[in-house]
C-alpha cells in the first residue's frame, strides 16, 4: 500500500515537472522580458555551478600542487644556500669561518609515508630510499625543525626515529649566539621540549627563540626549532627550560633530508683520536 | 451524471468569462483578476491530482491563448494550485471529504475554513504569477501592494466562484 503511495506520488512529481517545465518554455519563448529574466538567472546558476565545480576540481588536485609546491620550496632553498656560499666566497668571509655550510650538506626532498605520533617511541618512514642517495644517520628536518635521524634504508624507503622519542636528543643552541645544550621531547606533549644542560650565568627571557647548534654533524646549524617558555634550576647548576615546538607533527608531510658529506671522516678522526 | 454535465458547462463557461475578463480587465495594474484557482478548488475530489493538473493547464493555456496575456504565464502559477489542492482541503477542511470523496460546501463546512483554503492557494496562485510577471523589472513594494491587493479582491471573486460551483448551494 506504502509502495504503491509512493509510486503514485513519483508520477505525479514528475507529471508536475514536466507540466511546470512547459509552462516555463511557452513563457519564455513567448516574452522578450521574461526571455531576458530566465538568460540571467541560468547564467548566475551556471556561474555558481561552474564555481563549485571548479572548486571540487581544486581541492582534488591540491595534493599535486603541494608536491609542486614543495619541490619548488626546495629548490629555493638548495639556490640560497649555494648564494650564500658564493656571498661568502666574494666577502672572503671564509678567514674568519674557513668551512661553507652549504658544501658540507646534501639535501633531499622527501614526502612522509607513515608517522606515528602517539607512542613513547615514535617514528616516520619516507617516500626515498637509498636509490636515492639517501644513507643511515641522515637527518630529517624542515623550515620549522628538526624532525628525526634515519636509522634505516630500504631501496625506496627509509625509516627514521622521530624527535618525539624517548632518547633522542639534539644539539641547540639559546639564540643564535647563545649557550649549546641538549634538546629532547618532553614525552607527553605534542609541542613541547626540554632544553638541559644551559649554564647558570646565561641570561635568557621567556620567547627567545631555540635553533639547531651544528654540533652535532648531523643536522645543521641555525634552524629554528621552538621559542622558550619557563624554566627551573637543575642540580643547582644548569637551567632546564620548556620549549615550545614550531613544527606540527601532527600536520607534517614534506621533509627534506639532510646528509652531512663530512660524516664519516669525522667519525674516524673521533676514533682514531681514542 | 446531470450534477456532473451541469459542473462541466459552468466550468467551461466560467473559463470562457475569465478570458473574457482577462481581455477587458477594468481594474488597472495593482489587481489581477483570477476565477481560476477558485475552480480548480472546486473539481469533484474523486478527480486525481494528475487529471486535476491536466485540467489545470487546459484551462490556463486556453486562458493565455485566447487573451492578451504572455502565454504559460496562468499555467505556471495555476499547476501548482492544482498539486496543492487536496492538501489544501486536508489541512482546512478535514480528511473526511478526501476520503468520501464528498464535496464541500458552505452550510457544511462554513466560509471561514473555505475561505482559509481559498486564501491559501490563492496566495500560491498569485505569488508565483506576480513574480514570474514582474521577472525582476519591478519594485518590490509594488510587487507586495498588488500581490495583497489580489489577493483581497480575488478572495470576494472566489467565494462567487465557490457558491456557483459547489453542489448544495446550487439546490
Amino acid at each position: 500500500m506504502k509502495k504503491s503511495n509512493l509510486i503514485s506520488n513519483l508520477i505525479t512529481a514528475a507529471i508536475f515537472i514536466i507540466l511546470e517545465i512547459a509552462a516555463l518554455n511557452m513563457l519564455n519563448s513567448s516574452s522578450p522580458i521574461q526571455r531576458s529574466w530566465f538568460a540571467k538567472g541560468g547564467h548566475i546558476v551556471m556561474g555558481s555551478l561552474w564555481g563549485t565545480t571548479q572548486d571540487i576540481k581544486h581541492y582534488f588536485s591540491l595534493k599535486e600542487k603541494n608536491d609542486a609546491l614543495a619541490m619548488e620550496n626546495f629548490r629555493l632553498r638548495e639556490q640560497m644556500l649555494e648564494m650564500e656560499a658564493i656571498i661568502r666566497d666574494s666577502i672572503r668571509v671564509s678567514k674568519i669561518r674557513p668551512d661553507g655550510i652549504a658544501d658540507r650538506y646534501r639535501y633531499t626532498p622527501a614526502t612522509i609515508v607513515k608517522i606515528s605520533n602517539n607512542t613513547q617511541h615514535n617514528y616516520l618512514i619516507i617516500g626515498k630510499g637509498s636509490e636515492d642517495g639517501i644513507t643511515e644517520g641522515s637527518g630529517i628536518i624542515t623550515g620549522r625543525g628538526a624532525v628525526g635521524v634515519i636509522d634505516a634504508v630500504s631501496d625506496h624507503y627509509a625509516y627514521a626515529r622521530s624527535f618525539k622519542n624517548h632518547g633522542m636528543n639534539i644539539s641547540a643552541r639559546l639564540g643564535r649566539n647563545g649557550a649549546v645544550g641538549p634538546v629532547s621531547w618532553d614525552g607527553h606533549s605534542n609541542d613541547g621540549a626540554l632544553l638541559r644542560e644551559i649554564p647558570h650565568h646565561v641570561v635568557f627571557s621567556p620567547g627567545d627563540t631555540v635553533y639547531t647548534s651544528g654540533y652535532s654533524s648531523i643536522f645543521p646549524p641555525d634552524i629554528p626549532i621552538g621559542i622558550t617558555g619557563e624554566s627551573r634550576i637543575v642540580n643547582g647548576s644548569t637551567y632546564e627550560i620548556q620549549v615550545r615546538l614550531f613544527e606540527d607533527f601532527g600536520a607534517l608531510r614534506y621533509v627534506t633530508v639532510v646528509e652531512n658529506i663530512g660524516r664519516d671522516e669525522i667519525q674516524r678522526l673521533e676514533r682514531n683520536r681514542r | 451524471m446531470k450534477a456532473a454535465q451541469n459542473f462541466n458547462i459552468l466550468y467551461i463557461l466560467l473559463v470562457v468569462c475569465q478570458i473574457v475578463l482577462c481581455n477587458y480587465s477594468p481594474l488597472g495594474p495593482y489587481i489581477t483578476l483570477s476565477m481560476l484557482p477558485a475552480m480548480i478548488l472546486c473539481l469533484p475530489l474523486k478527480n486525481s491530482n494528475i487529471m486535476c493538473m491536466l485540467i489545470a493547464f487546459a484551462s490556463a493555456l486556453a486562458v493565455d491563448w485566447m487573451s492578451e496575456g504572455v502565454l504559460g504565464l496562468n499555467v505556471a502559477a495555476l499547476l501548482p494550485v492544482a498539486l496543492t489542492r487536496k492538501t489544501v482541503i486536508r489541512i482546512f477542511l478535514g480528511e473526511d471529504l478526501i476520503n468520501r470523496s464528498e464535496m464541500f460546501t458552505f452550510r457544511k463546512n462554513g466560509a471561514v475554513k473555505i475561505s482559509a483554503a481559498i486564501l491559501t492557494l490563492y496566495a500560491i496562485y498569485l505569488g508565483i504569477y506576480i513574480f514570474l510577471d514582474g521577472a525582476g523589472t519591478r519594485p518590490l513594494w509594488f510587487d507586495l501592494t498588488r500581490f495583497g491587493a489580489s489577493l483581497a479582491t480575488n478572495w470576494l471573486l472566489a467565494l462567487l466562484i465557490t457558491g456557483i460551483l459547489t453542489p448544495d448551494d446550487r439546490k
